[in-house]
């Protein structure tokens, strides 16, 4: 999967939690400091790299319980966008 | 419609009922049924009544947070600031309650200048727990733009206010709180650039809340400043509605950040 297809999910999932403007932005800043490139693809450990980060600014905003249920939901989205492919 | 629907439509009844005490205070409502002293002793048990519950729920807030969330600090120090606040006004309600009247200075008014520093750190601790999130802020010279924005206004705001004459503890009083809010508005501008970002959100809802609430407080000092520096009490109304408002909408931001960690 590509850097822009992971942060597609990451936004469509968390947008209802943070916003999709913050979703998207959150997303591509992590990504750009992990140095994850658009077009490149995410290797099994850039993706939990990504998804610890995330994780660390939701637990903010929605506590630790609901921010690992809603980062359970990105990843079950990515699973399925992968099975789908 | 929901009891929290309910709450709101009585928040802006209220607002609306001050309002027009300031714009028709002659009319039968406001001279027959709705006394002055009647409205005062309402704003006190509405205001203390809305700064209890934002300080208990905020309090809540704290404690459903893990020790070592970042954010956990901010909502103890929006809690102490809300009850400094509630301490101030507890100060002031029996002269309203009973007298109906608002002296100032008064003790109360120590309580209301010591919350700022609460309110202030409360909001900073907000930010560098999201910048260290890695969410974005925006640049270094949005911050510097900010900053002498917020200076100019600190002039154009402070000037009248500091050339009015009075006894001393009353003029350092009313350059203190909106010398305070212009401190509080530097955090504030911030947050509300990352709120914009956060909207159509759950966490959107919060700081929509939250921010709107700090907005009007400042607006609400502001007004008390002018309108106690130039001798304009009768305009009072109008500094009562907004901070009703403000501690409704800031006591509504912490019950729905609680209801977001007890989801």
């Amino acid at each position: 999967m590509t850097v822009r297809e992971t942060v597609d999910s990451v936004v469509k999932v968390l947008g209802p939690y943070i916003g999709e403007t913050m979703a998207r932005s959150a997303a591509e800043a992590h990504c750009q400091k992990l140095g994850m490139n658009d077009g490149a693809g995410v290797g099994p450990e850039q993706l939990e790299s990504l998804l610890g980060k995330l994780g660390n600014g939701l637990n903010i905003f929605l506590g630790r319980e609901r921010s690992k249920a809603a980062i359970g939901e990105v990843r079950a989205a990515l699973d399925a966008r992968a099975a789908v492919r | 419609m929901s009891a929290s629907k309910l709450v709101w439509l009585a928040v802006a009844i209220s607002v609306l009922v001050y309002v027009g005490w300031a714009v028709a205070p002659a009319s039968a409502l406001y001279s027959t049924t709705l006394t002055p002293h009647r409205l005062l002793a309402l704003a006190a048990l509405l205001k203390l009544a809305a700064l209890l519950l934002g300080a208990v729920w905020a309090f809540a807030c704290r404690d459903r947070l893990d020790v070592d969330n970042p954010a956990r600090p901010a909502w103890l120090l929006l809690s102490l600031g809300l009850l400094s606040t509630f301490a101030g006004q507890v100060c002031l309600a029996p002269f309203q309650l009973v007298f109906g009247e608002t002296p100032f200075p008064t003790p109360g008014d120590i309580f209301y200048v010591l919350a700022y520093p609460f309110l202030i750190a409360a909001l900073l601790v907000f930010l560098n727990a999201y910048r260290e999130a890695g969410l974005p802020l925006g640049s270094f010279a949005g911050r510097v733009a900010l900053l002498l924005g917020i200076a100019v206004s600190a002039v154009v705001i402070l000037r009248p206010v500091a050339a009015t004459p009075g006894p001393l503890l009353d003029r350092v009083l009313t350059i203190a709180y909106p010398a305070l809010d212009l401190v509080l508005l530097v955090p504030l501008v911030l947050l509300l650039r990352m709120a914009l970002r956060l909207r159509r959100s759950e966490a959107g809802e919060v700081w929509l809340l939250l921010l709107s609430g700090f907005v009007c407080l400042c607006a609400g000092d502001i007004c008390f400043a002018y309108f106690q520096s130039l001798g304009e009490e009768h305009l009072d109304p109008f500094v009562h509605a907004t901070f009703i408002l403000a501690y409704a909408l800031v006591a509504g931001g912490a019950r729905r950040q609680l209801r977001i960690l007890t989801a």
